[in-house]
């Protein structure tokens, strides 16, 4: 098992309250993920992780898609955002999502009854590539009409998935609405997840996430970017694929803003 | 599609029944296989006070140590394996150290080093291991056991310098370590603690008063007229202080006794909490023994020993894991007549104890 993470927090422009929710989190052992509603396409999650070990935060960015032009691939403000999740709203963007989209992770939607069936074939071919399903649970805390909704959501996510991929994250915007790793395991066999796959649901296929999230991020593992503080910038490079020699060009103009913030 | 909601996690949970007096009965081994007891609780029927010999008992359990941020190359230090490891039996386990989070070490009375690491851990230190044997669908945790007595584990050896560089350079650990030794006490193990923050704690005894406590009758009759769980259930509500009157109008708490009932006057619930040693735990079963020899209102004692929920290793160094709770413990019942019931539980992630 790896450390207990939850990767949804919602954030708020209110810092005190911000502060007191990752304070709360950090108590709790998990990551938590913040989520700024910026507007309905974009919102910003960052990423705590237990008091054993130093507090790590990320970002993450999530795309609230009703249409396929809503999420722009290799778009250059991803770039900033150590995660990037997708929530389709439609048969067809979920499909595409599963396929195509280079994310990490699929929002299932608890705020309405889910108007498409997950298919097998989607499903599948995501967790092929080290996409996982992400269930929120504070909806459920919050309302009961929402709790339905995300119960059934939830079930019916798992019928097709079988437990694999999946994680469990707050979506808290309070810190109330937060809960600890073990409790999320048992609200994870409400879901009809495996007291096995519920409890990875909350440390080792989050660690998987993140693995995923380094590999998009660096071109399979090949090129890395790091922020240097001198001007001779530690950067490792090596020739990637073809279809990625563009982001090999990128990074290397990266390098000279780099240094120009420093 | 429905969610079965009726499966609960699986517990192991072991009853045996002899008499002390039997000579084959294997009570020492049971308790010596338990290395790391954390706490033992005792109730006493009919009792307003601690008898003084179980008290001078209770309260002559050996101390332990507390180190403070120990590397745990340390414990690979020559002179501490050959004044302390090789000489007795040393208790050693991480303090503070969750078994599903982080890395716990356990050093055993046999010479054993146990090392329970994250995947990426075990991937950077760098020494031969195996999965461990709870893993779900994807291996995360790994366990190290090394045996400090081997030949290739002597001090120069090659695996135990393999093992030593990589405790000191590719992965080096460092934790708050809970050690004991027995039967040196501390004076074996000063070369190790005079290099780091240390301190010395005695095991701490509480004892709490019951009055009016609602009990199963006949506990001691064989065969037993109720099932151990809920008998267990019962002596869990008892040690936590739960109430078991199952009264309509609360709602914390549908725990009851089980059927048919008494009710006791009075009843002492005594506890001792710290790095216990199966030594001490066997001579406070003797001493028990004893007590319940002399003529008694009450015909039996009930011992509850539980092992650290974060220990890498439970009954016989076999592999320990948390999967939500990691119980590991066991509930001595002994009546007159030197006879006992003795029940060992696990949690999921566990091997059947002995």
């Amino acid at each position: 098992m790896s450390v207990f993470m939850d990767l949804n927090l919602i954030y708020t422009g209110d810092r005190t309250g911000l502060r007191t929710l990752l304070e709360t989190a950090a108590h709790r052992e998990s990551s938590a993920d913040d989520e700024e509603i910026v507007s309905s396409v974009c919102k910003h999650l960052c990423l705590y992780q237990g008091r054993s070990r130093p507090i790590r935060v990320l970002n993450r960015l999530t795309v609230v898609m009703s249409d396929s032009s809503h999420f722009r691939p290799n778009a250059t403000e991803y770039r900033s955002f150590d995660l990037l999740a997708v929530q389709p709203t439609t048969e067809k963007l979920f499909h595409a999502a599963c396929m195509l989209y280079d994310v990490d992770i699929i929002c299932i939607s608890v705020s309405e009854k889910l108007p498409f069936f997950f298919k097998r074939a989607p499903v599948n071919g995501a967790a092929d590539r080290g996409v996982v399903f992400e269930v929120s649970y504070s909806a459920a805390i919050r309302d009961s009409t929402l709790r339905r909704y995300t119960i059934a959501n939830a079930i019916n996510l798992m019928e097709s998935c079988k437990g694999r991929n999946v994680i469990l994250s707050s979506a808290a915007e309070k810190a109330l609405e937060l809960r600890g790793p073990y409790d999320v395991t048992n609200l994870g066999l409400l879901f009809g997840l495996s007291d096995g796959d519920a409890k990875e649901a909350v440390c080792s296929t989050c660690r998987s996430v993140l693995l995923h999230a380094e590999t998009r991020k660096t071109a399979s593992g090949i090129i890395y970017t790091m922020r240097s503080c001198s001007d001779s910038a530690g950067q490792e490079g090596a020739p990637g694929d073809p279809e990625h020699g563009g982001s090999i060009i990128d990074s290397q103009t990266i390098k000279p803003s780099l240094a120009s913030d420093d | 599609m429905s969610v079965d909601l009726d499966h609960t996690p699986r517990c192991l949970l072991v009853s045996d029944r002899s008499s002390f007096l039997h000579e084959k009965n294997r009570i020492n081994s049971q308790v010596e296989q338990l290395n790391f007891n954390y706490k033992v609780s005792l109730l006493l029927p009919e009792c307003g006070s601690t008898p003084s010999h179980l008290d001078s008992m209770l309260n002559n359990f050996s101390t332990f140590y507390l180190i403070r941020k120990l590397p745990i190359y340390e414990l690979l230090d020559k002179r501490f394996l050959e004044t302390a490891v090789y000489q007795g039996c040393v208790y050693g386990l991480s303090y503070r150290t969750r078994i599903d989070e982080d890395i716990c070490v356990a050093l055993m009375p046999n010479g054993h080093l146990c090392l329970s690491l994250d995947k990426d851990s075990f991937q950077v230190l760098g020494v031969e291991g195996k999965a461990s044997r709870f893993s779900h669908r994807t291996k995360s945790r790994y366990v190290v056991s090394v045996d400090m007595t081997e030949s290739s584990m002597v001090p120069g050896g090659r695996g135990y310098l393999r093992l030593l560089t990589g405790l000191k350079s590719r992965l080096p650990l460092k934790s708050d370590f809970l050690l004991s030794h027995h039967p040196g006490g501390g004076a074996s193990l000063q070369a190790l603690l005079s290099r780091y923050d240390w301190s010395e704690h005695k095991p701490e005894v509480s004892t709490h008063a019951l009055t009016c406590l609602s009990c199963p009758t006949q506990l001691t009759s064989i065969p037993p007229n109720f099932d151990p769980h809920s008998f267990l259930e019962w002596l869990g509500a008892v040690d936590a202080d739960i109430s078991c009157e199952n009264s309509s109008c609360s709602f914390l708490s549908s725990l009851a006794c089980p059927e048919p009932k008494t009710m006791l006057s009075q009843a002492l619930r005594v506890s001792v909490c710290g790095l216990l040693l199966p030594q001490d735990i066997l001579r406070l079963i003797q001493e028990i023994r004893c007590y319940l020899d002399q003529p008694q209102l009450q015909s039996w004692v009930a011992l509850t020993v539980h092992g650290f929920v974060d220990s890498p290793v439970s009954w016989g160094g076999r592999e320990h894991g948390a999967l939500r709770g990691g119980e590991n413990f066991y509930t001595l019942l002994m009546g007159e007549d030197h006879t006992y019931h003795l029940h060992l539980v696990t949690g999921a992630h566990d091997t059947c104890p002995p």
